[in-house]
C-alpha cells in the first residue's frame, strides 16, 4: 500500500511535471520573449516569495495542520523591517537579523496558540492572520511607506549573483534545509505520523507538541525572509506586502500533491507546484491575456491535477456500468469497478 | 421445518487473483443462532458482505425464505431483511435512542410530516422487545457501550429484520454485559430471527450458538451442532492443525521486583490508591470490569495521564513519568488497547512503525538511516513472524495479529524493563492468539517485568502469576495466578469479595 501511495504521488508528479513543461512551450510558443533568459529570472524572482512560503507550509500541511497567516506576517515583518531601518536606525542587515527574530516569535505564538490551548491551527491562524495585519496597518496608520533603500540592499532584490537572481540561492538553500527536514529526518517522519494520527504519534512517544511547534516556528521564520527578499524585490515596503499569498501558497503545496488531512506529501511535488503557478501566470502576461484569467486558469489547474487520479476510475465506472446494462445477465464484473474505486480512496 | 431464512449455495468469490470463497454453502433456519468461525482472512467478512449484498458473488446461488434472489444489493438486502451489527455500534451518538432507532423505521411517504410520537412509541416497544432498560430520550452518546449496542438491535429489528448478523458483538463488553446480551440474543431466537454470529470467542459459541460453522482459508470446512462439537475439535478445525497447549507456562520463577507502585493515583483519571509490586519474569494481570480503571492506570503508568499521589520506583529508585518519552526513557513500553488509533500508524510502513519509538537510538543526530531500520524491522519481522509482504508494506495491509505484532515489536525495540499489554488478544484469531501468549512468555522469561490487562477471564487465568483485580479505580484484590480459579477472580471485580481468597492490602 506505501508502495502504491508512493507510486501514486510519484505519478502525480510526474503529470506535474509535463503540464509544467507544456506551459512552458505553449507560451513559448506564442508569447516572443518569453523563453529568454530575462524572463525566465523575471519568472524566479516573482516566485521566490510565494515558493519560500510553500516550502515552509509543506511540513505544517503534512502535519494535519494549516497556516493561513504567512501572508500577513509576511506585511507585518516587512513594515518592522522598514521600522527598525528606516527609524531605529540599524544596517538593513542587523534589520533583517531582528526581523527573522520577530517572524520566530510570531509563529511561536501560533505555535502556542496551538498546542497549549489546544485549539484548531486553521481557528489559531486565522485570528493571527487579521491580527498581523491589523497591527502592520496600525503601525503603518495605513499610509506609511518605507522607501530609498541602499542599493546594497536591493541587490538581493533585484540584481545577479553568481550569473543568477541574487535571491535565487536564497530559495534553493531553505528548499534544501527543508527538503532534507522533510524527507531524511526524523523530524519529517514525526510530521507524517502527526499528520496520520496524532494520538498514534502520541502514544509512540513522540514529542508531539514540539514537533507542532517546530513547523509553525519555522514559517514564522521562513515568512520574515519572504518579508526581506519581498521589500528588497520592490523597493518598498507597505502594510499590504503579501496579502492573499498565504492562499497561493497553499494552492501550491496541494497542487504539488499534498494532502490536505496530513501525512501524505513531498517537497520536490510542492515546488512544482509552484513552478506550474508561476509559469503559468507570468507567461499569460506574455500571452497577452488579462490578469484574471491567471487565477481562473490556476484554479482549473488545481482542481484537474486532483482528480487526475479519479478521471480514469470514473471512466472504468462508467464502462462497467454499460457493459452491465448489454449483459444483464451476467453479474459477475460489475461491481468490480466501483469497488476499486472505494478501496483506493481510502489511501 | 420451514424453508430456511437464507440459503447460500457454492458461494464464490474472487478479488482480482485472489480466491477469498470458494464454493462457501451455509444455511440458517428461522430461531436458529448460527455461529460462522474462522481465522482473520478466513473469509468471514466476505461471506457477510455477500449476505449484506456488498460484495456480489462470482458464482452461486442465494435463496431467502425460499426465494432465489437474482442480484443481492444493499438495498435489496435490507428490503429483505438482513441487517447486521458490528463491533462498533453505527449509530448517531448526538441523537437520542429512539430518534436513532425511528430512523431506521420505514419512512412516510413524501412531504408528510414525521410523526415523533408514534415513532418514539414504536422506538419504546423495540427497546422494551430487546430488554433493554434505557430512556429512549437519552442521547447515545451517553449510553455505555452494550446499551448502544442493544439500540442498535432494536432498530434493526424495527427495520424489520429477520436475519440478524452479529459480528464481535462482544469484543468491548464485560462478562455481566455478554450474559445479557445472550439473554436478547435468545428471545430473538424464540421469536423466530435468525443470528449468524461471529466471534473468537469459542466459549461464547458454546453457550448462545445452535451450529457452528468453520471457514478455513475461504472454504466451510464443516458444520456440526454444538452439541457434537468441542473446544479442541474446533480449533483444530479452524487452524487446520493441533494447538497444543493452549496457555503456555511460565518457564523461570520471578526475580527481582522491577516497578514497585506505592498508593498511586490520578484524581482526573479516578485512580486511587494503587499499590503492588511486579517482578521480573513475571506476569502481573490485570482484571476487573470496563470503567474498573484498568486502562486508565496503564496510561498513569504511561505518562499520558501522569500521576498525582503517590510514589513509583523503578528497580528501587523513585521515578516521575509525566510524558511518553520519560516513561520511554524509563524504559515502561506500553501496547495500547485500540490499536488501530493507538498501537501503530496504519498508513506508515511496518519499519516506520517499527522504530517509531527508537528514533533516537536508531537515528543519530535525527538522519533518518534507512539501513539501519531496515535491518531492525527484518529482525523483528522473523523474531515475531510478522506476516507482511516487505518491511516497506504498509501496516493497514497486514491482518489484525499481525498488527498487534508491529505494535509490539516496536516496544520491544525500546529494550523494556516493564511491558504494559492492554487486550493484547482483542480481535486477534485463535493461531495468532496462541502465538501472541507464547511470545508474552518469552518476553518475561527473558526478564521482562509484564503487566497484561484482559477482558477475556480465561486469558488472564492462563497466562498470570498473579492477578490484581481492579474495581472503582483502584486494585481491592491480589490473588495467585495459580490457585485462583475465575469465579474468585469474578467476585472481586464485582466486589464481592465474600471468600476471595488471598485478600492483600500489601
Amino acid at each position: 500500500m506505501k508502495n502504491f501511495v508512493r507510486s501514486n504521488l510519484a505519478k502525480h508528479e510526474a503529470i506535474l511535471l509535463v503540464v509544467v513543461i507544456a506551459e512552458w512551450f505553449y507560451f513559448n510558443s506564442v508569447g516572443a520573449h518569453f523563453g529568454s533568459l530575462d524572463n525566465t529570472f523575471d519568472i524566479v524572482r516573482h516566485s521566490v516569495e510565494i515558493g519560500l512560503l510553500a516550502l515552509v507550509m509543506t511540513p505544517i500541511i503534512l502535519t494535519g495542520g494549516i497556516d493561513l497567516s504567512v501572508g500577513s506576517l509576511l506585511g507585518l515583518c516587512a513594515i518592522l523591517f522598514g521600522k527598525l531601518w528606516r527609524d531605529a536606525g540599524l544596517s538593513p542587515a542587523t534589520a533583517g537579523i531582528c526581523t527573522v527574530g520577530i517572524g520566530a516569535v510570531a509563529g511561536g505564538l501560533n505555535a502556542t496558540l496551538i498546542t497549549w490551548l489546544r485549539l484548531p491551527p486553521l481557528i489559531v491562524t486565522l485570528g493571527t492572520y487579521s491580527l498581523f495585519r491589523g497591527l502592520a496597518e496600525a503601525i503603518t496608520r495605513g499610509v506609511d511607506t518605507f522607501t530609498g533603500f541602499p542599493a546594497s540592499f536591493l541587490f538581493l532584490g533585484q540584481e545577479r549573483f553568481l550569473g543568477m537572481p541574487a535571491q535565487a540561492p536564497i530559495f534553493v538553500c531553505v528548499a534544501i534545509v527543508v527538503w532534507l527536514l522533510v524527507h531524511r529526518t526524523t523530524f519529517g517522519r514525526s510530521f507524517r505520523a502527526i499528520g496520520f494520527s496524532p494520538d498514534g504519534a502520541r502514544y509512540a512517544g513522540l514529542p508531539v507538541d514540539r514537533r507542532i511547534a517546530m513547523v509553525y516556528v519555522l514559517a514564522g521564520i521562513v515568512s520574515a525572509l519572504a518579508a526581506i527578499i519581498y521589500t528588497a524585490r520592490l523597493g518598498q515596503a507597505k502594510a499590504d506586502a503579501g496579502t492573499g499569498y498565504e492562499l497561493y501558497a497553499i494552492t501550491a503545496v496541494v497542487l504539488g500533491g499534498t494532502s490536505i488531512f496530513g501525512g501524505i506529501g513531498t517537497v520536490h511535488g510542492t515546488l512544482l507546484g509552484v513552478a506550474a503557478i508561476a509559469v503559468l501566470s507570468n507567461g499569460l502576461v506574455h500571452a497577452r491575456q488579462p490578469r484574471e484569467v491567471a487565477g481562473m486558469l490556476t484554479g482549473l489547474l488545481l482542481i484537474l491535477a486532483l482528480s487526475s487520479s479519479v478521471i480514469p476510475k470514473i471512466f472504468a465506472r462508467l464502462r462497467a456500468r454499460r457493459q452491465t446494462r448489454r449483459h444483464d445477465k451476467a453479474p459477475n464484473s460489475k461491481i468490480q469497478a466501483p469497488e476499486k474505486l472505494q478501496s483506493s480512496n481510502t489511501d | 421445518m420451514s424453508a430456511p431464512l437464507l440459503q447460500l449455495n457454492t458461494i464464490t468469490k474472487s478479488f482480482d487473483a485472489v480466491r477469498a470463497l470458494k464454493g462457501v454453502s451455509f444455511t440458517l433456519n428461522p430461531g436458529e443462532v448460527h455461529a460462522l468461525l474462522g481465522e482473520n482472512g478466513a473469509g468471514k467478512s466476505t461471506l457477510i458482505k455477500v449476505i449484506t449484498g456488498a460484495h456480489q458473488p462470482n458464482s452461486g446461488t442465494i435463496e431467502i425464505n425460499g426465494q432465489l434472489v437474482e442480484k443481492l444489493t444493499p438495498a435489496s438486502a435490507h428490503k429483505l431483511g438482513i441487517a447486521a451489527i458490528y463491533q462498533q455500534p453505527a449509530l448517531f451518538p448526538d441523537l437520542s435512542a429512539a430518534e436513532n432507532i425511528a430512523l431506521g423505521l420505514e419512512p412516510t411517504s413524501g412531504l408528510r410530516r414525521i410523526n415523533w410520537a408514534q415513532r418514539r412509541a414504536q422506538a419504546r416497544d423495540l427497546l422494551k422487545r430487546v430488554g433493554a432498560d434505557i430512556d429512549p430520550e437519552t442521547e447515545v452518546r451517553n449510553l455505555s457501550m452494550p446499551q448502544q449496542q442493544l439500540v442498535e438491535i432494536a432498530r434493526s429489528l424495527g427495520k424489520g429484520a429477520r436475519i440478524l448478523i452479529m459480528d464481535e458483538p462482544t469484543a468491548s463488553l464485560t462478562q455481566k454485559e455478554v450474559e445479557l446480551l445472550f439473554g436478547v440474543i435468545c428471545d430473538l431466537r424464540r421469536q423466530g430471527v435468525g443470528i449468524i454470529y461471529i466471534s473468537h470467542r469459542l466459549e461464547e459459541i458454546f453457550a448462545v450458538a445452535d451450529r457452528v460453522t468453520v471457514l478455513r482459508d475461504g472454504e466451510s470446512v464443516a458444520t456440526h451442532a454444538i452439541g457434537v462439537i468441542d473446544k479442541p475439535k474446533l480449533i483444530r478445525l479452524m487452524v487446520g492443525r493441533e494447538v497444543a497447549a493452549i496457555y503456555p507456562p511460565a518457564q523461570t520463577a520471578p526475580g527481582q521486583v522491577v516497578l514497585s507502585l506505592s498508593k498511586v493515583g490520578c484524581t482526573k483519571s479516578q485512580v486511587h490508591d494503587v499499590t503492588f509490586d511486579v517482578r521480573a519474569g513475571e506476569v502481573f494481570g490485570l482484571a476487573g470490569l470496563v470503567g474498573a480503571g484498568r486502562t486508565e492506570l496503564a496510561r498513569m503508568l504511561f505518562g499520558i495521564t501522569p500521576t498525582d499521589s503517590g510514589t513509583i520506583r523503578l528497580n528501587g529508585e523513585t521515578i516521575q513519568i509525566h510524558s511518553p518519552q520519560q516513561a520511554i526513557d524509563h524504559g515502561i513500553g506500553y501496547v495500547p488497547e485500540d490499536r488501530r488509533r493507538h498501537g501503530v500508524i496504519l498508513e506508515m510502513s511496518v519499519a516506520a512503525n517499527a522504530t517509531m519509538s527508537v528514533h533516537r537510538r536508531i537515528f543519530p543526530g535525527a538522519w533518518l538511516r534507512f539501513g539501519a531500520e531496515q535491518e531492525l524491522a527484518k529482525k523483528y519481522i522473523h523474531d515475531l513472524s510478522i506476516k507482511t509482504y516487505s518491511p516497506d508494506s504498509n501496516v493497514n495491509t497486514l491482518s489484525g495479529g499481525n498488527q498487534q505484532k508491529v505494535a509490539l515489536a516496536r516496544w520491544l525495540a525500546t529494550g523494556p524493563k516493564v511491558l504494559i499489554l492492554d487486550e493484547p488478544t482483542q480481535g486477534v484469531d485463535v493461531g495468532a492468539k496462541a502465538e501472541i501468549h507464547k511470545l508474552i512468555r518469552n518476553l518475561a522469561a527473558q526478564g521482562l517485568a509484564v503487566i497484561m490487562i484482559s477482558s477475556d477471564l480465561p486469558e488472564i487465568m492462563g497466562m498470570s502469576d498473579r492477578i490484581g483485580v481492579m474495581l472503582g479505580g483502584t486494585i481491592t484484590a491480589i490473588l495467585d495466578g495459580k490457585s485462583a480459579d475465575a469465579d474468585a477472580v469474578m467476585a472481586a471485580a464485582l466486589g464481592q469479595t465474600q471468600r476471595a481468597g488471598e485478600m492483600s492490602a500489601q
